[in-house]
């Protein structure tokens, strides 16, 4: 038991600790204080551009929720609508209400003349005013033969005009209203017959060229079916697929291959999925183009890897322990995966699909290749009528002249962004409620 | 007359000296480090489970070798070791929990009653009904305690009726001492208990399916010394209906609970025997280094 | 030191163990010396030196307490095992019976005084002819004991415990002796009842020494020594077995 002989004392021992922390005190704290300045610098700049994007949308697209009307005194003249009037549902449809427009208006301006400057007051109401009455007639025959004051829905020159969105300094020749008209508005908006009412069109119609007429209806219809199916098929493959790759796959050559190509998918483009659905599901299973089937097949190989990928993670996440618990009860396996893994991994799962999902809500580049872009009116009643999604509808819209459909990309701009917000703190509110602590 | 206290203690120093280095008498049979034959009986009159030349690999590496032992009936035996002797791998083995681990293969005679544990026709579903295991951490599934109690015999079938589980999962409670302790929060989640009442709970949760063996894989480590008391009385008691086994890390314990006790040393069997013999008079070196803290 | 020659993995454990031998190694000594010095004063009736040996038991009380915190002390705070807790049992009995033997020292001096106290005459040489040869083998066994604990040699250990039954004999017929001189003289019976407690109280310190011997097999071997007999005679008999068939 001879004891080592003590090693000699570092140099460093004898040096006084406090004065050598000291000296360099200044430049450790400088150093902190610069690199929290630059984390709050790089986060103010992100969120202000975070902020003018949503003001600039928002400044955009909030007067798209309102829309202007012109009030018309309407005489539902007999002669016109039933001449022989024998109330006949047919002859009533197809009655000339165009001319019954056309006369409220000139009633409002007797004084105007000539077909030119007739022509443009007739410009002042939307082509709509014509279903319009014909939707009331039907509605109620009974008004056929009274006289009432009806609210319009007003062109859309007007509805710029009126929200001010014409320079009316400029020449005549370069706006797209003209002086006589402006006239008119000035003169219906001073004594109350135009007004701005919450714009239901927007929310209730389908596309259409008319911008006072389109809506977002079809659109949205279009990504619910397009979504219902992607959730439909990529939750039960995915969290299949995770399960079996997580708890039951054996570990060798052939899973890590599977494993990196899952990797590897979710990485690829968009785009990329939008040839291969056209490849595939159109070409070759010859179903139908532009519908929500074949784009919302698209979005779940798309939505596939995500799901994978986070149903893994979320597999992961549960602690050994239980399944070391559930294997040392004799539970099989697949009792151990039912009854305990499975059920603490899918708030996380769930969390997982709700992202993969809204970033297939936003997406737009597949669904171009299988045609989901087309100019479609009608709003789609199942997933195999032609059909259009939000963002697709957004790109349509950009793309087109009118002033009134800026405004109209920048409102479903917003829905879209309200989904998504929706969506993700739908995650969230699920996954803090389902969440178990163990 | 202190010189002569100082003197008859120096001469007793000199006296002393050549005892040091000669050490030639002593209570060890094994002087040897690298002898690795297990010293002891391992053969027991009653026994439970028999154990004969188990080896255990993990991959290349061999972990346990040669382990030959019986578990007596209705005894708690102790395994205790230094970390990474294999004392954890051996349990394991005693339930085939290290099936989940793909790269583990063991060779050699495990029986429990006379039956090949690793024989093909023995499903490991059967067989960790028969042989019940308590974890290190406490492990009460998230669910309520009821449902903790409840899961053994449903999975396999134990119960058919509504009562009948009721009274399973009350008998289990009370042979694991904390009936009384949850009688009125039968629904509150296990994991809301304390410590020391989660692994008693998990304890309940084996004993539901009334194996015949317990495997405790140091089931106090996680507890503070009162919770560790209430276990090890509960030990003690459940020892009348089953045979218990227990890896543990402190010595003191093995020492309380145990009847017999077996040294692992870095995957080899040294030595078992009755505790008190292998705590006042071990028969191996390394078993004396260990149990007296001279290892390393 | 002990059995294993490795120090502990805690070093104060290994001072502590130490310092505890150390200590009983030095209550024998100071035991030996009582012993010695006693026996001296009784030879050459030197009642100041057997004052002084009564009032330096103290020392060895005080020494004796002192081990024993220090064995209650480190089973509080190490809860030895194995050798480790053999060796604190065995000191912590080596320390009793090494108390007592201290006691006996006393003892043997208290009789000197009463028996040279100077009031009656001082007893005839043949009374005390027998405490001399006595107390030398007390003496011996008390000194082959101590060394036997430094050393730990079990087989000396051996030997002390066969050597007790020669000082239980010569006791015996000292005794004998002196019945038959009381028997002659009942004059002598006040000096050889003291005579009496001296050799018995020697007689007593056999004992001890024997039992220091057992502790020393104990701390060493495991097993106490009745076990140890009860082995070798189940041996012995089992070769007999073998032999006669």
């Amino acid at each position: 038991m001879n004891k080592p002989t003590p090693a000699a004392v570092p140099a460093a021992f004898n040096r006084d600790i406090k004065t050598i922390v000291n000296a360099g005190l200044q430049r450790r704290h400088a150093a902190e204080r610069r690199f929290r300045s630059y984390g709050l610098i790089a986060i103010s700049l992100g969120l202000l551009f975070v902020v003018l994007m949503f003001a600039n949308i928002i400044a955009k697209g909030y007067p798209a929720f309102w829309q202007t009307y012109v009030q018309v005194p309407i005489s539902f003249d007999p002669a016109v609508i039933d001449p022989q009037g024998i109330r006949d549902p047919a002859a009533i449809e197809s009655a000339d209400y165009a001319a019954l427009v056309r006369a409220g208006m000139r009633r409002m301006f007797p004084a105007v003349e000539g077909r030119t400057e007739l022509r443009a007051l007739y410009a002042l109401v939307s082509s709509d005013a014509t279903y319009e009455l014909q939707r009331r007639i039907h509605q109620n025959p009974a008004l056929i033969g009274s006289s009432q004051e009806i609210w319009l829905l007003a062109s859309a020159t007007v509805d710029t005009l009126v929200k001010g969105n014409i320079d009316r300094t400029l020449d005549e020749t370069e706006r797209s209203v003209k002086d006589n008209q402006i006239g008119w508005v000035d003169k219906l908006q001073a004594t109350g017959k135009i007004e701005k009412q919450f714009n239901t069109i927007l929310f209730s119609g389908g596309d259409s060229r008319e911008p006072e007429q389109a809506g977002i209806r079809g659109a949205l219809m279009g990504s619910f079916y397009t979504l219902l199916i992607t959730f439909l098929l990529s939750f039960p493959i995915g969290v299949a697929t995770a399960v079996y790759l997580e708890e039951f796959a054996p570990k060798n050559r052939w899973t890590d291959l599977i494993e990196v190509n899952i990797n590897n998918l979710a990485a690829v483009p968009s785009i990329v999925f939008g040839l291969l659905g056209l490849a595939v599901f159109i070409n070759f299973f010859s179903l139908p183009r532009s519908a929500p089937l074949v784009g919302g097949l698209v979005l779940s190989l798309m939505t596939l890897p995500v799901i994978i990928i986070a149903g893994r993670a979320a597999l992961t996440s549960v602690p050994p322990s239980i399944r070391e618990a559930a294997l040392g009860m004799g539970a099989s396996k697949l009792q151990m995966v039912g009854h305990h893994v499975l059920p603490l991994a899918m708030p996380g799962m769930l969390t997982g699909s709700i992202i993969g999902m809204a970033r297939a809500l936003g997406e737009s580049a597949p669904l171009l290749m299988i045609g989901m872009v087309a100019f479609i009116v009608d709003v789609p009643k199942g997933i195999m009528d032609p059909a259009t999604v939000l963002p697709v509808q957004i790109y349509l819209w950009s793309d087109l002249p009118e002033r009134a459909f800026v405004e109209r990309t920048s409102a479903a701009i917003m829905v879209l962004l309200a989904f998504m917000v929706l969506m993700n703190g739908l995650a969230i509110i699920l996954r803090k409620r389902f969440e178990r602590r163990w | 007359m202190s010189t002569t206290i100082i003197e008859t203690k120096s001469a007793l120093d000199t006296a002393l000296r050549p005892a040091a280095e000669a050490g030639k008498q002593s209570s060890l049979e094994v002087t040897d480090y690298d002898n690795r034959q297990t010293v002891g009986a391992i053969t027991v009159d009653h026994p439970k489970m028999v154990c004969r030349n188990v080896n255990v690999y993990y991959g290349a590496k061999q972990a346990l070798r040669n382990v030959g032992i019986d578990i007596g009936a209705n005894q708690v035996i102790a395994f205790i070791g230094p970390s990474g002797c294999g004392k954890s791998t051996f349990l394991r083995c005693l339930n085939r929990m290290n099936d989940t681990i793909v790269t583990c293969r063991v060779t050699g005679q495990l029986k429990l009653d006379d039956e090949d544990i690793y024989a093909p026709v023995i499903d490991v579903v059967q067989l960790r009904a028969r042989i019940g295991m308590v974890f290190q951490k406490p492990n009460p599934f998230p669910k309520s305690i009821y449902e903790n109690v409840a899961y053994g015999p449903r999975i396999h079938g134990m119960v058919n009726t509504k009562a009948e589980l009721d009274e399973l999962v009350r008998a289990s409670l009370e042979r694991a001492g904390l009936l009384k302790e949850v009688d009125k929060r039968m629904n509150d989640p296990g994991t809301s208990l304390s410590g020391g009442q989660q692994q008693r709970l998990c304890i309940a949760r084996a004993i539901a399916v009334n194996p015949e063996v317990i495997l405790m894989d140091e089931p106090c480590s996680a507890l503070d010394p009162i919770a560790t008391a209430k276990i090890e009385e509960l030990i003690d008691e459940l020892r009348e209906n089953y045979t218990i086994v227990i890896v543990t890390h402190s010595m003191q314990q093995a020492a309380r609970v145990s009847q017999r006790t077996a040294y692992f040393h870095l995957g080899d069997l040294i030595e078992v025997g009755e505790t008190d013999q292998i705590f006042t008079n071990p028969k191996h070196k390394l078993t004396e280094d260990y149990i007296t803290g001279r290892f390393g | 030191m002990a059995i294993s020659q490795d120090a502990h993995t805690v070093k104060q454990f290994d001072l502590q163990l130490a310092n505890l031998r150390n200590l009983v190694l030095e209550m024998g000594g100071l035991t030996e010396d009582q012993l010695k010095r006693a026996v001296t004063a009784l030879d050459e009736e030197d009642m100041t030196a057997a004052r002084e040996v009564i009032f330096r038991d103290r020392l060895v009380n005080g020494m004796q307490a002192k081990a024993d915190d220090d064995c209650i002390n480190i089973i509080a705070l190490r809860q030895p095992l194995g050798s480790d807790l053999r060796m604190i049992m065995s000191l912590a009995n080596t320390v009793t019976d090494l108390e007592r033997i201290g006691d006996g020292a006393k003892k043997i001096c208290r009789m000197a005084v009463q028996i040279y106290d100077g009031v009656s005459s001082p007893p005839s040489a043949k009374l005390l002819r027998d405490v001399t040869p006595i107390a030398a083998l007390a003496a011996e066994m008390l000194h082959d004991c101590l060394d036997a604990l430094a050393r730990l040699d079990v087989e000396k250990a051996l030997t002390i415990i066969h050597n007790d039954d020669e000082l239980d004999q010569e006791f015996q017929s000292a005794l004998r002796r002196l019945i038959t001189y009381m028997m002659e003289d009942q004059r002598t019976i006040g000096h050889a009842i003291n005579v009496v407690f001296i050799i018995k109280a020697l007689e007593r310190i056999g004992d001890h020494c024997k039992n220091i011997a057992e502790h020393i097999v104990y701390l060493v071997e495991g097993k106490n020594v009745q076990q140890r007999r009860n082995l070798d005679m189940s041996l012995a008999m089992s070769a007999q077995d073998k032999s006669e068939t």
